[in-house]
């Protein structure tokens, strides 16, 4: 530094004798450091990214709109929705032709649950970019929140046909399901299932919509394709544990369960199958010890007090089984073969009145299937 | 007079655990501190299972002191009431617990003082060994003047040459009193030098305790059961220690050990029998409980106990009979509030929804900081599909209860159905906290994080 200024001062009679033409100032560029930040950013190293970030931006008094634009990503990514949406204004401000700005801030509104007005950013974004199929991908996603199923199917199509991708399939096929539509879900999912063979989501969600519609072959095809994939999924044991215990395959099921149960302990469904698996092996003790931890660990769920209902009523304890089928029945009314169980139950307890009640209950919710079975019990019973 | 056991456990206040410089590790490996943070691996039942304590330690089945809260990490938490405790913590347990003891010297005598201890020549007291002891024992129960106390002890066994443990024994109890933890270890160290004592070995586990070394403590314990084969006290406080560090299974067989040498050990038999509660065996439970009654432990909780034990073991001839001798054995609101929260869990079970409401309301009348009873109504209101109201009642519950994962985890779902996202990334990542081993939680923070990660 002394140095310097000692250099300096002899130099300073030259530059008067021999005026220079004054270069045009060295004004640093705006983006500069751009490529730093973007390398950081991509590196997940974001605690360099906001330090690097907080200097450009005081370098430049908050104009680097790559800046503010990685720091509001940066942002979201910690949860800080709300703020994040703010510098995304800012950068649709400092840069008002990008659609990629107004998607971001119709992003950030979308993720505070503000559909409405996320649905009229991408509008806005759409006008500058109508070939972008993520625009159209959100603006579908965001009907369906608002629960405009016509529209939203039009937007994803839409996307679709401008890129061919997973994530809208898996969305339009929701919202077939959510229809009813279980033959155009198919359609879709297979058409997803082309771009992403390997995909354990799609196989399983394919797998289960055939599951529901009886094609048990071809779920299980499906199913099986999931697991070899990824032999814990969750959703894939289940399922294929599901088809197995339907089949009287208790053991294989059983093993099966147990790799779930390790990685998924507190689930009650997952209980629940395994508490009749051991009731399929009648061992009625185990059944009703992991059928009692399903029902601990989700109180409201009508299936495992049914099968709790039908497993006392096969131990002959009639007066549990009745508790049980009661609460069933409170919490989901109009199940014919709830009624049918409480009336067997109430004919065991010698409450003829009530069991008589519950039967009529019964035939009157199922007239066609239950209707054979229903009467010859209830003449055993009474005469 | 009552002889105070020093023995038994003493809570610590508030300004010893956020204040203290005892513990050698500030950030202790996991299964060596008792101090540990909710973020830990659970033996036995989950806390979705097992409800929890403040400190993320599962709810013991014996109420003592340091079982409520265990240690807090901040002193907003060590301030804030455990609901279950009775009382709020002592802000020192010197001003606490101990100012008790001295009560009996702050009546003022007619004739002044019994004992004036300032014109005491200790040193003159020292040399008789008899009288010595006595005078040491008025000074430190009665007089609660551990300073003076202290001087005779020092005198005393200096004039005994060293040599008698007893005197080794209170040194240790006055440096413990007055907080010099290492010096009090050194003492009762030399004690048992001399004489093997069952209190010596207690009093060394304490202090250990107290310098956050659980690891020491049991291995003391463990000398001490080598020389005294199965003694009662020793093997309840390594079951306490076990518990406190969350290893129940390992509790549960000390506690059983316990209870084949003393078959009427009230805490031992609670505490197993909570533990097959937790463990899906109430019948079993039961028994134990039973065995309570039949001691003739004859109160509110004990009956509310009972009451739960017989809904799920299904012996629904007991269920209510049970909880109304509870609630007429209820001393007070909080005890009131807790069977109607126990009775809502029975309305549920029956599927009766709308006694299940009444019940949790009846707890919310009688206790207002009921965490877990805001919860569940707010879940009983989710199914009626009122949003906002179970919004608001989550809320409550979690800022009365930050250390239950259920509010934080019932918001981050509900936000994330309606769409708010935020609110549902910040409410899972608290529940993560609580409860970081719940595969629901991070299967939505999973998926919270790919929605913000996309651009």
């Amino acid at each position: 530094m002394a140095e310097d200024a000692v250099a300096a001062v002899p130099t300073e009679p030259t530059t008067l004798r021999k005026p220079r033409i004054k270069k045009a100032p060295d004004l640093p560029i705006l983006e500069r450091r751009n490529w730093l930040i973007h390398l950081h950013y991509v590196r997940k190293d974001y605690e360099a990214c906001k330090a690097l970030i907080k200097e450009q931006l005081q370098a430049t008094e908050g104009v680097c709109e790559y800046a503010v634009y990685v720091q509001a990503l940066i942002l979201r990514l910690e949860g800080k929705i709300q703020e994040s949406l703010e510098l995304f204004q800012t950068c649709a401000i400092l840069n008002p032709t990008s659609p990629d700005n107004l998607k971001q801030v119709a992003r950030s509104l979308f993720l505070l649950g503000k559909h409405r007005a996320a649905v009229e950013v991408y509008n806005e974004a759409a006008r500058l970019n109508n070939k972008d199929w993520e625009i159209c991908h959100n603006l579908g996603v965001c009907y369906l929140y608002l629960k405009d199923l016509s529209k939203s199917k039009e937007q994803l199509n839409l996307a679709l046909q401008l890129h061919r991708q997973e994530l809208s399939t898996m969305t339009l096929g929701k919202i077939h399901l959510m229809e009813g539509d279980t033959e155009g879900a198919i359609q879709t999912y297979l058409q997803a299932l082309q771009l992403s063979p390997e995909s354990t989501e799609l196989l399983t969600t394919l797998g289960l919509v055939y599951l529901q519609n009886g094609l048990f072959q071809k779920a299980f095809e499906y199913l099986g394709n999931a697991l070899t994939y990824d032999p814990s999924n969750y959703k894939g044991i289940l399922a294929a544990g599901c088809m197995m215990q339907s089949h009287g395959d208790y053991d294989v099921a059983l093993s099966k369960y147990r790799v779930a149960a390790s990685s998924v302990p507190e689930s009650s469904p997952l209980w629940n199958n395994i508490g009749m698996c051991f009731y399929g092996k009648k061992k009625y003790v185990a059944a009703i010890s992991c059928l009692k931890r399903a029902l601990y660990l989700s109180p409201f769920d009508w299936r495992v007090l049914y099968n709790l209902g039908l497993v006392h009523l096969s131990m002959q304890q009639y007066a549990s089984a009745f508790h049980f089928l009661s609460a069933a029945i409170s919490l989901h009314h109009g199940n014919a073969t709830l009624y049918m169980l409480l009336a067997v139950a109430l004919t065991y307890l010698e409450d003829t009145e009530n069991a008589k009640s519950s039967y009529q209950q019964a035939a009157s919710l199922d007239q066609c299937v239950n209707m054979m079975l229903l009467s010859i019990i209830y003449y055993l019973y009474l005469t | 007079m009552v002889y105070v056991d020093e023995i038994d456990v003493d809570q610590e206040g508030i300004a010893e655990m956020t204040l203290d410089e005892n513990s050698i590790a500030q950030v202790a490996r996991p299964g060596t501190s008792l101090r540990q943070a909710t973020a830990k691996k659970h033996e036995g039942p989950s806390p979705a299972v097992r409800p929890v304590t403040q400190s993320g330690r599962p709810l013991t089945g014996f109420v003592r002191p340091g079982t409520q809260s265990g240690r807090p990490g901040t002193m907003e938490q060590a301030i804030r009431t455990p609901r279950t405790a009775h009382t709020a913590r002592p802000i020192t347990s010197a001003s606490g617990r101990y100012i008790r003891l001295g009560t009996a010297s702050m009546l003022t005598n007619p004739d002044g003082p019994f004992i004036n201890l300032s014109r005491l020549n200790l040193s003159k007291y020292a040399h008789s060994p008899n009288l010595a002891k006595t005078l040491f024992e008025y000074i430190f129960h009665h007089e609660n003047d551990v300073k003076n106390a202290l001087e005779l002890a020092a005198l005393a066994t200096e004039n005994a040459q060293f040599k008698d443990w007893w005197w080794k024994v209170q040194l240790g109890k006055c440096y413990y009193r007055l907080g010099l933890f290492r010096e009090a270890e050194n003492q009762f160290k030399s004690a048992l030098a001399h004489q093997d004592m069952v209190d010596t070995f207690l009093y060394l586990g304490k202090v250990y305790a107290r310098m956050d070394q659980p690891l020491t403590a049991l291995s003391m314990y463990k000398q001490g059961l080598d020389r005294f084969p199965k003694e009662v006290t020793l093997l309840c406080a390594v079951a306490r220690i076990h518990e406190e560090m969350n290893n129940l299974t390992s509790a549960t067989e000390y506690y059983k050990e316990l209870l084949k040498q003393d078959n009427t050990h009230v805490e031992a038999i609670a505490c197993i029998g909570s533990n097959h509660f937790y463990t899906d065996q109430p019948e079993i439970a039961l028994r134990f409980y039973r065995r309570l009654l039949q001691m003739g432990v004859y109160n509110c909780e004990l009956f509310n106990n009972l009451g739960l034990c017989c809904f799920y073991a299904q012996q629904y001839d007991m269920i209510l009979t049970s909880f109304e001798r509870a609630l007429s054995l209820a001393e007070n609101d909080e005890e009131v509030a807790e069977v109607w929260y126990n009775l809502g869990h029975v309305a549920v079970g029956i599927g009766d929804l709308n006694l299940a409401y009444q019940c949790f309301k009846l707890t919310l009348a009688n206790n207002n900081d009921h965490a877990e009873a805001y919860n569940n109504l707010a879940v009983l209101e989710m199914r009626k599909n009122h949003v906002e109201q179970a919004r608001a009642l989550l809320q409550t519950s979690a800022a009365l209860a930050p250390h239950m994962y259920e509010p934080h985890f019932n918001f981050a779902c509900l936000s994330d159905k309606i769409g708010d996202l935020q609110s549902s990334y910040v409410a899972a990542q608290k529940s993560e906290a609580a409860f970081p081993d719940h595969v629901e939680t991070q299967q939505l923070l999973e998926k919270l994080r790919q929605h913000f990660a996309m651009i």
